[in-house]
Parts: structure tokens; C-alpha cells; sequence
């Protein structure tokens, strides 16, 4: 019984929509920290309050980029008011190969395989396809936040791991 | 030009100057004005102390009284000459010289003592109270220490620091609620109940608005519910600002917290009393709808905003390339 209700939560954990965000006050943001804007997951680069009126009530003012694709975004709001940070996780997987559809087949630190994720057509997938040409072990890190996973970093895996 | 970019102004005379010809300017919305006015209490300096005090001459009583507010709020001693000139003049507006009390109240000086004290027993409540208070504060913060800044959850200067963290929340209540005790223990309880925040504290200070307690109670009581900008206070608020028999000091505090909680269903309400007849009331509604309106407009920034339309004007640009060349 407790064990169903168990398989329950962790269904909806790694389920879509509920717990891909969480609120908190703008006040309590901060730079290098996470934050949803206009629907994206960002990164917050630069924070500034402004001055008050009669109550004491300031704004922030957050610029922040798309963790995915370094789209810079800015947001105004009252800094009482809540805002949704994202819940973004970070993991690192081998490339074990570049499929001809162009997904990329990785295996994470237990061996276990992931087959779901694009090679990005950026910089970064260049990358990738030219160290796997050249034999090389590539390791990867990818950060997945409000349903959405992207390659953020690609580097060569240390030999004989 | 992206919002982000930084223009580093150098506050000189000529840029308060500029700020309080903006504050004088009767041909401005009153609205503007207070912006302005907000403008100068955030440079605090004894420049814009000077220009704020120009407008004392005001014919808004309104107007008078948020200056006095903000001389208090800067804390410094520059200003006690002409709060206390304000507290003194009986021919002033009880409003105005509620506030110029308080300020003296918040700078804390030792040299308004006297005054506080022969004006304790004025025959308008709003002044002998608070001059009450006021000394029951400077007496408090001699004994002891101010509050770090880390333990305060609003950082206005208040007019009695909040009870200790651990009195539970009926006593608060009870404490703030019971009328034979003095006013500066009930603002204490008052303040505290702000700092806890939630709706049961916002209905236990909406609880006094139906006693016949104290129009200054009142009023600070409506002032905490703008700060803590809670939904529940809503209805009670309008209740207070709709009572025309109600002291125009509390339903002027009701309009500006109704305003700070910013929501758009209130907006008709705050329109249609622009239309009061008592002048205090009806500026306030415009100001609380120019609040709202800053507060549900996504693309601004500042609500002290004068430096920045002095910038858009180009007049502060202008007189510093002046100065530039000048000093080629």
C-alpha cells in the first residue's frame, strides 16, 4: 500500500507540469541564481532594486538569459510579488554515438542508455560530431528545466573511464 | 536604448533645483508632484531637505503633510527647525502637524523634547497623541537598542518598534485591541501585527476600523495595510474610505493603501471618490490610482522617477555638457 503511494509521488515528480517550478518573492532573487521569464528557464545576470515611495514598496528589475539559448530577457515587477524559478537539474552522460537521424545515444554513470536527445544544431553539436569523428570520448552536460533538456557543455572524457 | 543602460547622474543644486520646481509646480497632477517629492526624500541631502521644505507653502494640506512624512523619514536633524515651526503653528492643518510630530518623533533628537511636550496636551487629539507617542519613543530608544536592519520586515522608520518576536499571536491581538491601554503599547502591538502579515493579523487591525477608537490609530492602522498589501484588506478599506463621517486623515490612508495593494478592481472606486468633496480625500485617490497604475505597469521602473523625466527632457544632459566645456 505505502509502496503504491510511493510509485504515485514519483510518477508525478517526474511527471509534466506541477513541479517544474516553484514560487518565490522577487526580492529574494539573485544574481547567478534561476528564474522563469516569459516562459523561459533563465539564468539571472544582473539584479537592481529601485527606490520607494510612501509604504516602502520597491521593484526589481531582473535581466536574465535562456539557459538553452542565451536569449537575454528582462522583467519589472514589484519585488513582493512571486515569481517562478525553475527547477533545473543538471547531468553528465558519455556519447556513445551520433545516430544518422541525429539523436544522440548517451549513457549516464550507472551505464544505463538515453536515446531521447537531439544533437543540438549549434556550435556545441558541431562539437560533438567533429570529437566523436575524431575517436575522441566525449562527456556532455546536459540541464533539463520546465520540461525541456538541452547540451549546455562538451568536453573530452578523461581515457579509460 | 535597452532599459538596462546606466546613465550616472552628479546630484548638484541644479538638479534639485530642477526637482523641486517639478514639486512646486501647481500646474502639474498632483500625482507628478509627489513623485517628485519622492524623488528628493530619496537623495537626502540638506539640499533637497531645503527644497522640500519650499513647498510648505503649499495650498494642499495633502501635499504639507507628505513632506513633513519624509523630513521624518530621512532622519536627519536639519529638518527639526521647521517641523518644529509646523507642530507650533495651530493655524496649520491637524494632519500636517500630526506628521511634523511624528518626524520629530523618528529623528529622535533630544532638542524637540520640549516641544513634544507642551504640544502632548494640544486640544486636537491627532497632535497631543502623537506627540505622546513620540516621546514614549525617544524614551524607548534611549533605553534601548534600535533594531538591526536584518530583524526589521518593512524598513520605514516606524512610530513604535513592534513587540518581541516570541508574544504570541491572541496576546498581540488582544494587546492592540485593548482601549485602556496607552497608545504607544497599542501601536506596539500594531506594528507587530504587520510584521506577522497574514490574513488573521490584517483582520484583527481591520477589527479597529469598527471601534470608535482613535482616528490616529485608525489611520496607522490603514497605513500598515497598504504596506503589507494584502488582499483582505480590501473590502474593510473601501468600507473606511466610502464613511464620509470618517476623519479624513484615515479614509486618506485607506485611498493611498488601497492604492499600494494596486488592484484593478478597486481603480473605479478610487475614480469615482476623486470627486469628494474634502480635498485631502480626493487627491489621494490620485495619487493611490497613479500608484496603481505603477504598480500594474510591467515596463516601469522607478516611482520616484523625477531624474529620469529630467533626463528625458534632456535637461540634466544639457547642463552637465555645459559644465564639461566649461571645465575644457
Amino acid at each position: 500500500m505505502s509502496d503504491d503511494e510511493l510509485k504515485v509521488e514519483e510518477y508525478q515528480q517526474a511527471g509534466s507540469g506541477a513541479s517544474h517550478t516553484y514560487p518565490v518573492q522577487c526580492s529574494s532573487l539573485r544574481k547567478g541564481g534561476f528564474v522563469v521569464i516569459k516562459g523561459f528557464p533563465c539564468k539571472v545576470v544582473e539584479m537592481s532594486t529601485s527606490k520607494t515611495g510612501k509604504h516602502g514598496h520597491a521593484k526589481v528589475n531582473i535581466t536574465a538569459i535562456d539557459i538553452f539559448t542565451g536569449k537575454k530577457y528582462e522583467e519589472i515587477c514589484p519585488s513582493t510579488h512571486n515569481i517562478d524559478v525553475p527547477n533545473v537539474s543538471r547531468a553528465e552522460y558519455i556519447v556513445v554515438d551520433v545516430t544518422d537521424d541525429g539523436f544522440l545515444s548517451l549513457m549516464d554513470s550507472d551505464g544505463a542508455m538515453k536515446e531521447d536527445l537531439k544533437c543540438p544544431d549549434d556550435d556545441l553539436g558541431a562539437q560533438i560530431q567533429k570529437m566523436i569523428g575524431e575517436g575522441k570520448e566525449v562527456s556532455i552536460g546536459v540541464l533539463s528545466a520546465l520540461g525541456n533538456e538541452g547540451v549546455v557543455t562538451v568536453k573530452e572524457a578523461p581515457k579509460g573511464n | 536604448m535597452s532599459t538596462t543602460t546606466t546613465t550616472t547622474v552628479t546630484i548638484n543644486n541644479d538638479v534639485i533645483n530642477k526637482l523641486k520646481e517639478s514639486l512646486l509646480d501647481v500646474n502639474q497632477p498632483i500625482a507628478k508632484r509627489f513623485r517628485a517629492l519622492f524623488t528628493l526624500r530619496n537623495l537626502n541631502c540638506i539640499e533637497s531637505i531645503n527644497a522640500m521644505t519650499e513647498a510648505l507653502s503649499d495650498k494642499s494640506a495633502l501635499l504639507r503633510h507628505e513632506i513633513a512624512y519624509c523630513l521624518g523619514q530621512m532622519e536627519n536633524e536639519h529638518a527639526l527647525k521647521v517641523l518644529v515651526s509646523l507642530v507650533e503653528n495651530t493655524q496649520e492643518h491637524p494632519m500636517v502637524r500630526h506628521e511634523a510630530a511624528e518626524a520629530l518623533g523618528a529623528i529622535g533628537s533630544q532638542l524637540a523634547l520640549d516641544t513634544l511636550k507642551v504640544y502632548s496636551k494640544d486640544t486636537v487629539p491627532e497632535v497631543s497623541e502623537t506627540c505622546q507617542l513620540a516621546l514614549s519613543r525617544v524614551e524607548w530608544y534611549t533605553i534601548n537598542d534600535p533594531e538591526s536592519i536584518e530583524s526589521k520586515v518593512y524598513l520605514s522608520v516606524d512610530p513604535a518598534p513592534s513587540l518581541n518576536k516570541s508574544v504570541p499571536f491572541e496576546e498581540v491581538r488582544k494587546q492592540f485591541l485593548n482601549r485602556d491601554l496607552d497608545i504607544f503599547n497599542r501601536y506596539r502591538a500594531l506594528f507587530s501585527l504587520r510584521d506577522m502579515g497574514d490574513e488573521k493579523s490584517v483582520l484583527a487591525l481591520c477589527e479597529s476600523f469598527l471601534e470608535p477608537s482613535s482616528s490616529l490609530l485608525k489611520h496607522e492602522v490603514a497605513f500598515v495595510l497598504g504596506q503589507i498589501q494584502h488582499k483582505s484588506a480590501i473590502e474593510p478599506l473601501k468600507k473606511v474610505l466610502l464613511d464620509e463621517n470618517e476623519n479624513a486623515m484615515v479614509r486618506h490612508e485607506a485611498a493611498e493603501a488601497l492604492g499600494a495593494i494596486a488592484s484593478t478592481e478597486t481603480v473605479p472606486l478610487l475614480e469615482q471618490l476623486v470627486k469628494d468633496k474634502e480635498p485631502i480625500v480626493s487627491e489621494s485617490c490620485l495619487i493611490a490610482l497613479d500608484v496603481t497604475d505603477y504598480f500594474n505597469n510591467t515596463e516601469e521602473f522607478q516611482y520616484a522617477d523625477g531624474i529620469k523625466i529630467l533626463l528625458e527632457k534632456n535637461l540634466i544632459e544639457k547642463q552637465q555638457q555645459q559644465q564639461q566645456q566649461e571645465n575644457k
